[in-house]
């Protein structure tokens, strides 16, 4: 059995604000093992990057709360990390790459200063000379030339720009790693290369990795699980082969799907899931699916699915009531 | 033969910075024939919208001709041009910025009926406006609203719905659906090909995702920095292609299913280079893995290799 790193248990976040409260997240239970990549698929809304904000805890003061559940990094309960164990984490055992390199970089600051800054904060006996020569080795390691690195951010290209974040985000080879849609700002051939350097790393370095995206062409390069997201839950969640090549599917996994054109075939109609994403703030009962359901029955509108596995080995799951019978 | 509604003629668009002319289009040859679609694709900087906003004028061209059902209108005078507005309209990348938000839904799909008076009479701007809803699938409560209200989506369908509103021939989209997510990308897709079937649409929709592209597509042009470097029918080009840019960019594409997935593929290296007075040659060469001497030096002939299929490389030079 593959050594547990994260845990997220019945993870419960809202955004309350003084007209209403935002049910960002609803009952999310996630496990990450060492050295695993998940894919956390979603729409816009879909709370992909809230649950990655909780676990770094970078959620907005006073308005982002969590309200129940436990985020576990191997033996640490993190949702009650004070602020002086936050910043040990940060960084140096979880790190986050955000989606775009743009403004994710300092401009007034050399890419060296920002690397270095990292490693100062959380190596604090390396000397001056050791540290510039660890960023040295780290801009090697993410393809580009240390030469360049009293350089700043605008004199770089977007996608050296998110090698350099990538750059920063493993300085101190944390253990895990958050990816926001890290290439999603990137172009086709820029993010071809993006992935392929952070698989690379990945192996490297045996970093486990939680990749947010929208995009399953993604996921089928790079992740190991995945779990799809539609409002604040996960609906769906297995191995790699589980979701692309199982044929049981939640009926919004296959919207997802469907709504892809497949150069493969020609189709005259994409047949996407009509509707759009419930509302945070007024969630309907029953499954949070049923008003865009093709598939809806009676017991969807009241009562909420429960979790089913649809294989023996307890690695597929899906949370619809279609499934709850005969599997 | 017959006569394509939209043609160029060695378009060029230059802008001038401290560094020298920045060749954003550089000598472009189009047609579109009616009722077609032509998916214009590259990579961000590649000039592709900078095409789009010169062909109908929101930018001056620096040189070459726009033939609009023959007639060059980049000659055209102030009233000329505002006629044939009418017939040409464009469909912006971002919902969120191409719409004013101090206007309602209404007040927005109204302006260019208003600026070109072709409707007067204001029960009849009225009914025109709920018809155009109608097309584009917004609900009719909607009519007061501000842009803010609204989801990206159904922003993207006022942004449609203005469009339509003087029956235009021919419509530019600017990459439409890249700021959506995949359902509601899938829908505005569906509702565009369906507008094409019914009314006819002339369409140039610039993208760079390619699987959007030959969904959407009759032809194909592949643009890298500024020129045409391969255009061929949609099937023709995905079955087929030869230009080792037009290669490096299909083989980039993340299909979501797990064949390609151990696959070692070739990624193509370096990134796009500097716009700014291009020495002749191919532009692609920097980063081209078959590159050899005779791709630099000299223009590298624009070729008919097949019927209908062009491309710009030695390779095929023969």
């Amino acid at each position: 059995m593959a050594e547990r790193l994260l845990e997220i248990k019945d993870l419960n976040v809202v955004y309350e604000t003084d007209e209403s409260v935002v049910h960002a997240v609803n009952n999310l239970n996630l496990v990450i093992n060492k050295g695993e990549t998940l894919g956390l698929v979603g729409e816009t809304g879909a709370g992909k990057t809230t649950a990655a904000l909780s676990i770094m805890k970078l959620l907005p003061d006073k308005t982002g709360i969590i309200k129940r559940g436990e985020i576990g990094l191997e033996n640490i309960n993190i949702t009650i990390a004070t602020k002086y164990d936050k910043r040990l984490l940060r960084g140096n055992v979880i790190s986050m790459i955000f989606q775009d390199p743009m403004t994710s970089l300092n401009p007034t600051l050399t890419v060296e200063y920002q690397i270095a800054e990292v490693l100062a904060l959380h190596k604090k006996d390396m000397k001056k000379a050791e540290l510039s020569k660890r960023v040295d080795e780290i801009l090697e390691m993410v393809g580009l030339p240390p030469s360049r690195k009293h350089e700043y951010p605008h004199q770089f290209s977007g996608g050296m720009k998110q090698r350099v974040v990538i750059a920063i985000a493993l300085a101190c080879e944390p253990k895990l790693l958050l990816a926001d849609e890290p290439t999603t700002a990137l172009d086709v051939t820029i993010q071809a290369q993006i992935l392929k350097l952070m698989k690379e790393l990945k192996e490297k370095l045996d970093t486990a990795m939680l990749l947010i995206t929208h995009d399953l062409g993604v996921v089928a390069e790079i992740c190991d699980k995945v779990a799809i997201m539609y409002a604040g839950q996960i609906i769906e969640q297995g191995m790699i082969e589980d979701i692309f090549e199982s044929k049981y599917h939640h009926p919004y996994t296959e919207g997802l799907f469907d709504a892809i054109p497949d150069l493969s075939k020609k189709t005259k109609r994409l047949n996407p899931v009509e509707g759009l994403m419930p509302d945070p703030t007024d969630l309907p009962t029953g499954c949070f699916f049923h008003v865009r359901c093709r598939k809806c029955m009676d017991i969807c509108k009241t009562k909420e699915p429960e979790i089913k596995w649809t294989n023996a080995d307890k690695t597929h799951l899906i949370k619809c009531h279609l499934f709850n019978d005969n599997k | 033969m017959e006569q394509p509604l939209i043609e160029t003629k060695n378009l060029k668009k230059y802008f001038q910075t401290s560094e020298g002319n920045l060749h954003a289009v550089d000598g472009i040859n189009l047609k579109i024939f009616k009722g077609k679609t032509l998916g214009v694709v590259g990579e961000s900087g590649c000039g592709k919208s900078t095409l789009g906003r010169t062909i109908i004028r929101l930018l001056e061209a620096t040189e070459g001709e726009v033939l609009f059902k023959g007639n060059n209108i980049l000659d055209y005078g102030f009233e000329e041009m505002l006629n044939i507005r009418k017939d040409m309209q464009i469909i912006f990348q971002d919902p969120y910025a191409s719409l004013n938000p101090r206007m309602t839904v209404s007040e927005i799909i109204v302006e260019p009926i208003k600026v070109s008076r072709i409707i007067t009479n204001n029960n009849k701007i009225n009914k025109k406006v709920s018809e155009l809803m109608d097309t584009v699938g917004l609900a009719k409560r909607l009519v007061n609203s501000y842009p803010h209200e609204l989801d990206g989506g159904r922003r993207q369908r006022i942004g449609i719905a203005r469009a339509l509103a003087l029956n235009p021939e021919f419509i530019i989209c600017d990459e439409p659906v890249s700021a959506l997510d995949v359902s509601i990308q899938a829908q505005i897709l569906n509702l565009m090909m369906d507008l094409q079937d019914e009314e006819g649409y002339t369409y140039m929709f610039i993208t760079h995702d390619l699987s959007v592209v030959k969904h959407i597509s009759d032809e194909i042009m592949v643009m890298y920095l500024g020129q045409a470097i391969e255009q061929a029918s949609s099937d023709e080009l995905f079955e087929n292609p030869l230009h080792p840019y037009t290669q490096a960019l299909l083989g980039a594409i993340l299909v979501p299913n797990l064949s390609r997935r151990n696959e070692n593929k070739e990624i193509v290296r370096g990134e796009v280079t500097n716009p700014i007075s291009p020495k002749p040659g191919c532009r692609f060469a920097p980063r081209c893995p078959y590159f050899k001497e005779d791709c630099l030096g000299q223009e590298i002939e624009y070729k008919e290799v097949d019927k209908g299929h062009f491309v710009s490389c030695v390779l095929y030079n023969k």
